[in-house]
């Protein structure tokens, strides 16, 4: 699959009208020199046959070497592995926030399904899933930094260098992040649980005499959260990519931001690199949510 | 005028009082932006810098942004590009998704391969990557726009039309015009796409909001619509620097994209509720009548359970509906009480009623149910909060229920079913209950137990299942089992084995196993039970020894039941499912009951009385009958 979205991005980026060498260097104004283009054609290795290309492109991404930016010549692949690790801990504290709120207030709403609690929940949830990250994150702002003045407005600033300001940094981004998250994740948990509360080993047992609270954790909880698991598997690829926004936003210096400037710098190299990342991360989480999915449900397990 | 032509009418389906609300308000939003013009005259791209950030006037209702730009026009011609890029695209990708998915579907072989391959390679990119990745092919701009949301939209319509369309294409009438020649292009348009089109509407609008979304997210980054033209996710960048001086920048436009998405999500959830109602059912759930404390009551010592005079209605606007009336059991010790009846009868809700398993749309509305606990005293179960019910449950009162193959968990290995049940009533340690719960299962009769113990429900056969059912139920040595139907979703043999358990359990069980055993299979009744309850309609008809009832029945409907019975051979009977096809007619729906006798409309000897009054249990010998026609009526009577 992996090796499938390499070639994708590769071929796109080789077919594009357009040299990126005389593009790069024509950008600061007139026109360049014919022998400054093969220059740098040649560094860039766009002077070789694109199979040639080709090859080396998917030999040096596996392993791990992905060349050089053409902007600044940076190691692109050190790049990442400075912001791949902010973008990630925006997007495990955003999780983490709309799993502890979202499981939780969905299981009360489908347990009791039509009841006040459920109408009061699904309502807000209705209209906070209708509310574009982008949109949450400019309105924290206006709020929480300009009119009450909690907050910093963004930035970063590492852990190391001062643990109390990098999590208050951290506080606006997570739950902008969380908020989108749980608003997905307490629909699917509401559905499940009304899904599996009617199912006969609920009634098996409430009938052994369980405590309401075992029966609802072990008999209902539990099923549940199997689908639950594979929605928050597919929502944590896409908020790979949907982080762009609210690293935006927050002016947080992920790896959404790298690629927001390697765009409007057309730095060909570093938004492949960047691309092929996030798709091998988006694979493997799937992968992993298929390994819980069987821990949870020992039927998988056979097929 | 004319009148419009009755088939033209009929045509256009009538929309769900549901759809209105939502409708009206999609509309609303949608029409608004395109009809700027009659609410402003305003340029929106007319710039005035001398009253940048106005507050809002007469002739700027909604004030000036960062370059004096009259806001109200902005949202509303902004509005218009979103809405306009958001359908072009979604309609563009549902267009082509579908095809794709129809052609997959309909011709199989490779272009079933290119259309799932296809999609799943874009479903590998996060969207808004993927969206990243083509603007920077192409630069920004509206047209890029709609091309990249087409792209990254389609694969889902391709999936849903893909999937229902595998769907309705194995249906018999799809399958019938194949045979009849029609041409694929008749099938696929005619037939296919006519009953693929309620998931694909709703993917459609769920597509539209996403749209806009992302339409309105890449125009913030400075990567969609292109300045000066307006667009509410660029209205919001700019006003981003001045939101300290002008925080109405920032709101307006906010307010108006998520009304929007709003709009559409709502219409959306509707639309999906219209066209799958199943959605929001009700669910079994246990409900409880918190009380205070459960008193103790009065009873002969032999009595393990006592129902007095229940009655149970389905709460209703106006009149509720009664579904058991006045149901009266005794169980005693070490005896064996069989509920008859056909389905419907009511003998399941009686017995889940004795377990304080009612569902919730039920309600007890009369009568008591008392049941003896170990420690000797006799409770009222309607007395009882739902924390002490919960002791009784399991520990007093055991319930083996009729469906194996779902009434254990199946994530959860059978060992800690058991030991959950055991350790839920018993102080002990895991490794005790564990050693309990084999021993259990031993003495069901299952081999290996250590290794099922270990082994999750999926691995054993429906009979197995059962035996760990009887197992589990029997883990807190309760004194009393209610066994509702529990072989009738095994095939014979395993139900011969099943009762033969029963009754070993029975006659071993050293502390006196009561047992209320519910069935409609009255071969397996004459061979366990030492009672019978026939119930019909909701009420016991007739009640007594079991050797009486089943020779020499009183009530006619106990006759008909009889009569049903190939003469001696229940093994034959119990091979023919729960169908009575000898008793003509069928009982009635609790809320169309006749007047009078309940079974009068099914009764070859009824009398006019029968019609006019609802027979009282006459007593008689060590039995009761409800009729009018028993010999008991005229021993009351005189």
């Amino acid at each position: 699959m992996l090796f499938v979205v390499g070639t994708i991005i590769f071929s796109l980026l080789a077919i594009v009208p357009g040299d990126p060498a005389e593009l790069l260097l024509s950008t600061g104004g007139g026109s360049a020199t014919a022998e400054a283009i093969a220059n740098l054609r040649a560094t860039m290795g766009l002077d070789q046959p694109v199979g040639v290309q080709y090859v080396s492109f998917l030999w040096n991404s596996l392993r791990f070497d992905f060349g050089t930016s053409i902007i600044d010549g940076s190691s692109i692949a050190q790049n990442i592995a400075l912001r791949l690790p902010r973008t990630l801990e925006i997007i495990a504290a955003g999780t983490v926030l709309s799993l502890l709120t979202a499981i939780p207030a969905g299981t009360a709403a489908g347990l009791r399904a039509g009841g006040r609690f459920d109408i009061a929940a699904s309502a807000v949830n209705a209209l906070l899933t209708s509310v574009p990250g982008f949109v949450v994150g400019t309105l924290f702002i206006y709020l929480f930094a300009q009119v009450l003045g909690w907050l910093p407005a963004g930035g970063y600033v590492a852990f190391a260098q001062d643990p109390v300001q990098h999590l208050r940094v951290l506080v606006l981004p997570a739950v902008t992040v969380g908020l989108h998250l749980a608003t997905i994740v307490f629909r699917m948990t509401r559905a499940s649980v009304l899904e599996m509360r009617g199912h006969d080993w609920v009634r098996t047992a409430t009938a052994k005499g369980l405590p309401r609270r075992l029966v609802v954790r072990r008999h209902v909880l539990k099923n549940a959260l199997g689908p639950v698991i594979t929605v928050v598997g597919m929502q944590l690829g896409i908020l790979l990519g949907s982080t762009v926004l609210v690293e935006f936003v927050y002016n947080w210096p992920g790896l959404s931001g790298m690629l927001v400037t390697a765009v409007e710098q057309r730095d060909y190299p570093t938004v492949r690199s960047i691309i092929l990342i996030v798709a091998a991360i988006f694979i493997t989480i799937n992968l992993v949510i298929d390994v819980l999915y069987s821990v949870l449900d020992p039927r998988i397990r056979l097929q | 005028m004319t009148a419009i032509p009755a088939s033209r009418a009929r045509a256009l389906p009538a929309i769900p009082r549901r759809m209105i609300l939502p409708a009206i308000l999609l509309a609303t939003l949608i029409v608004t932006p395109f009809a700027a013009p009659l609410f402003t005259d305003a340029n929106p791209i007319q710039i005035s810098v001398r009253e940048r950030l106005a507050a809002p006037s007469w002739s700027h209702w909604l004030g000036q942004d960062e370059f004096g730009r009259d806001r109200l026009a902005r949202v509303l011609y902004g509005g218009q590009v979103s809405l306009t890029v958001a359908f072009l695209s979604t309609t563009f990708a549902c267009i082509v998704g579908t095809l794709f998915g129809l052609t997959g579907a309909y011709f199989r072989g490779p272009f079933q391969f290119v259309t799932t391959r296809l999609s799943d390679v874009v479903l590998c990119f996060p969207p808004i990557l993927l969206a990243l990745l083509v603007v920077t092919l192409f630069g920004p701009g509206t047209t890029t726009l709609v091309a990249v949301l087409s792209i990254l939209y389609f694969p889902a319509f391709a999936r849903i039309s893909f999937s229902e369309a595998l769907r309705v294409s194995s249906l018999d009438f799809v399958e019938a015009s194949r045979a009849l020649g029609t041409p694929s292009s008749r099938i696929v348009f005619g037939t296919i796409l006519p009953n693929i089109a309620g998931p694909v509407s709703v993917q459609y609008s769920l597509t539209a909001a996403a749209a806009i979304t992302i339409e309105s997210g890449l125009s913030f980054l400075g990567l969609g619509v292109v300045p000066p033209a307006p667009s509410w996710g660029q209205m919001i960048r700019g006003a981003r620097q001045f939101m300290n001086q002008d925080p109405l920048g920032i709101i307006i436009p906010c307010v108006a994209l998520t009304l929007t998405i709003y709009a559409i999500n709502f219409f959306c959830d509707r639309l999906r509720d219209t066209l799958d109602p199943k959605g929001n059912g009700g669910g079994k759930d246990t409900t409880s009548q918190p009380s205070s404390d459960g008193r103790a009551v009065a009873a002969a010592d032999d009595v393990v359970a006592e129902v007095r005079g229940l009655r149970l209605d389905i709460p209703r606007p106006g009149r509720p509906v009664t579904v058991i009336e006045d149901v009266s059991l005794t169980l005693r010790a070490n005896q064996c009480t069989a509920l008859v009846g056909e389905s419907g009868s009511g003998k399941s809700l009686s017995s889940l009623a004795l377990m304080g398993l009612l569902p919730s749309a039920i309600s007890q509305t009369a009568g008591t149910l008392t049941l003896r606990r170990k420690s000797g005293e006799m409770v009222d179960l309607g007395r009882m909060t739902a924390r002490q019910l919960e002791g009784v449950r399991g520990n007093d009162v055991a319930m083996i229920f009729q469906e194996p193959m779902t009434s254990l968990n199946p994530v959860h290995k059978v060992g800690s079913q058991m030991v959950e049940a055991i350790l839920a009533h018993r102080p002990m340690s895991a490794v005790d209950a564990k050693a309990r719960a084999i021993r259990l299962l031993t003495l069901v009769g299952i081999n290996e137990p250590e290794r099922r113990f270990n082994g999750y429900p999926h691995e054993m056969s429906g009979g197995m299942r059962q035996r760990v059912m009887i197992a589990m139920a029997l883990t807190c040595e309760p004194r009393l089992l209610i066994a509702d139907e529990p072989t009738t979703a095994l095939d014979v043999t395993i139900q011969a084995e099943i009762i033969e358990l029963l009754q070993k359990l029975r006659t071993d069980y050293a502390d006196g196993l009561s047992l209320l055993f519910i069935s409609h299979n009255l071969g397996v009744v004459a061979e366990i039970a030492d009672r019978v309850a026939v119930m019909y309609s909701g009420q016991v008809v007739e009640e007594g020894p079991a050797k009486q009832i089943l020779t020499d029945p009183h009530h006619p409907y106990t006759r008909a039941l009889l009569e049903s019975m190939p003469s001696s051979h229940e093994e034959m009977h119990s091979a023919r499912g729960d169908r009575l096809q000898a008793v003509d007619g069928t009982p009635p729906l609790p809320d169309r009951r006749p007047s009078g006798c309940t079974f009068r409309d099914r009764c070859p000897i009824a009398l006019e009385t029968c019609a006019l009054e609802r027979p009282p249990l006459f007593k008689g010998d060590d039995r009761e009958v409800r009729c009018f026609r028993a010999p008991e009526a005229g021993r009351n009577a005189a």
